[in-house]
This record gives structure tokens, sequence and C-alpha cells, in this order.
């Protein structure tokens, strides 16, 4: 029967080949086989084998570094940094979102500054803060602040916007208590928003943090790889570098999907990548594109 | 059961140029064990009436009042649209519109969630339903409560033609073995015959237009040649009031 015949399972290595994972951990592979023919054929002294960063990485897991922090430190300063400029950036981005998305004339008066302020390059926010704070502290988690804030209040405001009316009704209809709806009907209502407030604001904070500790510290995870270049050890560059794509994704994957896995346990499978991710950030694209566009314009202009 | 008294009720929305007047001048009184349909094209104000019987909206002008021997009386509602909270299971849905989850309040859910055939659906989410079951989990939720009155807003509009007619069937013998009075929006005439004692027309610009008195014994089969005959009498009035576009 030809029906039966469209939907046998494949073969193994076909399935293998075709899954999801095997094309995620292929990637990898691919990367440093790439790098380490580049490595023999192009004979440069700056560029190292795939080996010497490996083992350079090894070296600093198990804490044998010449740099003053190891590498657990390091991350240590910058995770707690980020934590604390994103939670600050989470309250005043939040009260922001809410005034703005209950208020008209604050949406008004404030829109377009939020989606210039998110067109801000990290990198920007990272030398102007490390002028006026100097080394320390302050610069990188007022860079995470400036950084994470226009996505908080955007997520906000879209959660704002997209609360269920309908449920509201219902809920009142019924004559359910106050405490209950926004319990039960509102923070639920708001979760998917905050999520992806949650991860764009951290994964950009991040990024901007980094370049703060390269220009403004004297110890984090930013500072250390400046370290190894200025030490002219391209292995520590790109060991370090490797280093935060790994953070980024024991984050990513650890944290934030498991977290979020839970807590939208109720959405039919088939939904879930839609719906929690598609919403809040085709949004933030549009800001993006409208910021860019009228950054393009004042410069002609 | 309970007494419906609806004087001089006129609702708008918005002001100036953008105002609409979306009821106008509604007088109705509705009382007892009836089933009521309120029929009318769209936009006539139909959900509105609704709404501001439940108090989701505020009359503008006009006065609502609906008693329970001399109490408030205490509404359920089921919309067009299930309206369940998609993070919460079934059964914590029915619970959600209680006064509290004591073991009486489970027990009742439990059974109504029976009535409309979907007992053992309790700990599913909303999501995992097809859009009929969901519609009876609406349904389950608004009898839980055991209100004094029932109000339906086109309950069945958005489901397939077997489904409807097997719901419709699950209604009328709930609203016969309850006892409770409903008032049920819809746009179609050939439900509004097989379901109700009376049957209120609405026009646009919110008006009633006619109260038609439907005097069939239940239950009701819509191929049955009395039914057929009274469907198409109200549809003739219809045609006189001008009420079908064409
Ligand atoms: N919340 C609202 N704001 C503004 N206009 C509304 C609102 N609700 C209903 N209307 C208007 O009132 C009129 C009646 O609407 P509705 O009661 O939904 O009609 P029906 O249920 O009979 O289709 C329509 O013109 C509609 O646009
Ligand atoms: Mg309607």
């Amino acid at each position: 029967m030809a029906v039966a015949a469209a939907s046998r399972p494949a073969a193994w290595p076909a399935r293998i080949i075709r899954s999801r994972r095997t094309a995620r951990f292929l990637f990898p592979l691919v990367v440093l086989a790439v790098w380490q023919l580049a490595f023999m054929f192009l004979e440069t002294a700056v560029l190292p084998s795939p080996g010497k960063v490996l083992s350079f990485m090894w070296d600093e897991v198990r804490m044998d570094t010449l740099s003053r922090h190891t590498l657990y430190q390091s991350f240590a300063i910058s995770l707690g940094r980020l934590i604390v400029g994103f939670l600050i950036a989470l309250a005043i981005g939040l009260v922001i979102g809410l005034l703005m998305g209950l208020v008209r004339p604050i949406e008004y008066f404030l829109y377009d500054v939020v989606v210039v302020v998110l067109a801000v390059p990290s990198l920007v926010w990272a030398l102007i803060t490390g002028l006026l704070f100097g080394l320390g502290n302050n610069a990188p988690i007022v860079t995470v602040i400036g950084v994470g804030i226009p996505f908080v209040i955007l997520n906000v405001l879209e959660g704002v916007k997209n609360s269920p009316k309908e449920l509201f009704d219902m809920s009142r209809a019924f004559r359910v208590p106050r405490r209950r709806v926004v319990r039960h009907v509102l923070l639920p209502s708001l979760m998917p928003f905050f999520f992806a407030a949650l991860r764009y604001g951290f994964a950009n904070g991040w990024k901007g943090l980094v370049l703060a500790e390269v220009f403004a510290s004297t110890n984090g995870a930013g500072w250390t790889i400046r370290y190894w270049y200025d030490a002219h050890r391209a292995q520590g560059v790109l060991g370090y570098a490797l280093f935060f794509v790994l953070f980024a994704l024991i984050l990513e994957r650890g944290v934030f999907e498991r977290v979020s896995r839970y807590v939208f346990r109720w959405r039919p499978q088939a939904q879930l990548e839609v719906v929690e991710e598609a919403v809040p950030e085709a949004k933030l694209k549009v800001a993006t594109v409208e910021a860019e566009r009228m950054a393009a314009d004042r410069g002609t202009g | 059961m309970a007494d419906i008294r609806v004087e001089h009720l006129h609702k708008e929305f918005g002001t100036g140029v953008e105002k609409v007047v979306a009821l106008d001048d509604v007088n109705l009184d509705v009382s007892g064990h009836v089933f009521v349909s309120v029929v009318g094209p769209s936009g006539c104000g139909k959900s509105t009436l609704l709404n501001v019987l439940t108090g989701i909206e505020n009359p503008t002008r006009g006065k609502v009042e609906i008693t329970h021997e001399g109490r408030d009386a205490f509404p359920g509602y089921v919309f067009q649209s299930p309206r369940l909270l998609p993070w919460r299971s079934v059964m914590d849905n029915l619970i959600f519109v209680h006064k509290d989850r004591s073991k009486e309040t489970r027990e009742r859910c439990r059974r109504y969630l029976g009535m409309v055939g979907l007992e053992d659906r309790g700990s599913k989410y909303p999501g995992e339903l097809s859009g009929g079951m969901q519609q009876r989990v609406g349904i389950a939720r608004a009898f839980s409560t055991e209100p004094d009155v029932l109000f339906m807003d086109e309950p069945f509009s958005h489901l397939d033609a077997i489904t409807a007619r097997s719901l419709r069937r699950e209604l009328h013998d709930m609203w016969k073995a309850t006892k409770k009075t409903v008032l049920f929006v819809t746009h179609d005439v050939g439900e509004a015959v097989e379901l109700s004692n009376r049957i209120v027309v609405f026009a646009k610009g919110g008006t009633i237009k006619d109260d038609i008195t439907v005097d069939l014994p239940f239950p009701r089969d819509p191929a049955d040649q009395d039914v057929a005959i009274a469907k198409a009498d109200v549809l003739r009035k219809f045609e006189e009031l001008d009420l079908i576009a064409t």
C-alpha cells in the first residue's frame, strides 16, 4: 500500500543523518576539522592549532593559569554583575513597561526613546560607562542595565497589550475575586513575554558586559580575554571565546530551556516553539529595524 | 431560576463621531423556568446585552435587575469561544469560578464534567482537547456553579453541525433537569426554534423588533413538520421586519 510505504520508518543511517541532534553535534566537529585544515595549510603564526587551544582550555579548567584569576573566579565575577545588572533592568523595565502599557500618553512619550536606546550598540554603552565610571563594577553593571532595559520594557509593553481581555471578562462574569484573577490570569498571561525579556535581555546584556569588562574593569571574563590578548596568546583569546560559547549554551539549554519547558508545560507540543518566541522576537525585530531606519534618516538628513 | 427585568436600557460605545449605539431602549422581562432565545443579525447588540446583564459592561442609561428570591441572582455565562485558562487543567478551570476548592466543589465539578461526557478529561489541559470538547468544558463550567440564570452567546456557532446538534440535545436535557432560566443568543433561527419557549428578535441599532412565543412540545426534532413550519413562520416574520439582507 502506497500510504504505508510513505510512512515507513527510515533505515537507521538515514534516521541518524536526518535527526536534529546529529546535525547539532556535527556542526562543532565540522568547525574543528576546518580549523585544523586551515592551521595545517595556511602556515600562519597567528592561528593556533585546535590542540593547542584545547590544551589551554583544559589547563584553565584545572585552574592551572598564568592569569590573576582562575576561570571560575572570572566567570563568577561576570555572572554576578550580569545578575545584579539584569535584576535592576528588570525592576526598572517592569515599571516603565507597565506604565507605558497602561497609560497611552506615556507610551507615545517614551516609545521612540526606548527604540533608540535599543539600537545603541553595546560597544557604545561599554565605552561611555567606562568613561563615566572608570575601572570597577559600575561600568559593566550599568552597561547590562542599559542594554537590558529596552528588551524588558518592550516585552512587558507587549505583554500588557496582549493581556487576555476575554479571560478577564469571563472572570468578571463569574464573580471571581480579584486576587485570584491576578494570580491565575494576569501573571500566567505575562509569562511568555517575561521569558522573552529574560532570554534576549540576558543574552544581549552578557555581550555588553564582556565589552565593558574589556575596557573598564580589572577582573571578570571580559578582562581575562583582554589579558590574553595583551599577552599575545592567541590560544588564550580563542579558548576564552569558546568558554563564552559554552557558558551561553549552558545558560540557554541548561537553565532557560528547562525552566520554560516546565512553566509552559500546558502548551500543546506543536505550538511550543512558535508561540513562545515568535511573537516577542518578531516585535523586537520590528523595533530594531525601525530604530535602524531612524538612525539612518538622521545620518543622511 | 431568576427574574430578569430590563428597563429602557441604552448602551453606547465611544463618544462624538465614533459613537456606536449598541442597545437602544431595550425593555425585557424574563422569569421562571424558561428558555429564551435572542435572535438578530450580527452587530445588533446581542453580545452587548449579555455583557451588560452579567456585569462585564456598565449600561449607559436604564435599569437592569436580575434577582432570585429577592437577592441578586448569580449568573453563569457560556461564551462564543470557550474562554478557558490554557495554563490550568480542565478540572481547575471549573474550580476557578467557584467560591472554594472544597471536596463538595470538586465533586460537583466532576459531576458536571460527566454530564458533558468529559469525566475522564479533568486532568488534561484545554489545548489537548478538540474545539468541541473545549466548548463542552465551557458549558460544564457555567452549569457547575449552579447559577440562578444562564447566559449563552452563540455557544455552538464555531462547531461543526454534528457536534452542535448533539450539544443542543445535551443543553436541552440539562435545562430541563436543572430548571434554569436561560437567555440564549444565536443567529440561527432553526436552533432558536428547536430550543426555546420564546424568541426575542433584535434589529440593527439594538432595538427589540418582535417577541415570539413558540408553543411546541419538547424534544423538538428539526426534521419534524411542526418544527419546520414554526421555523418558516419565524423566518417569514424576519422578512416582514426586513431583517434579512438580500
Ligand atoms: N467594547 C466595544 N467597544 C466599542 N464598540 C463595541 C464594543 N462592543 C461592541 N461594540 C459595538 O456594538 C455593536 C454591537 O456589538 P455586539 O453586541 O457584539 O453585536 P452582536 O453580538 O449582535 O453581533 C457593534 O457595532 C459593535 O461594533
Ligand atoms: Mg456577538
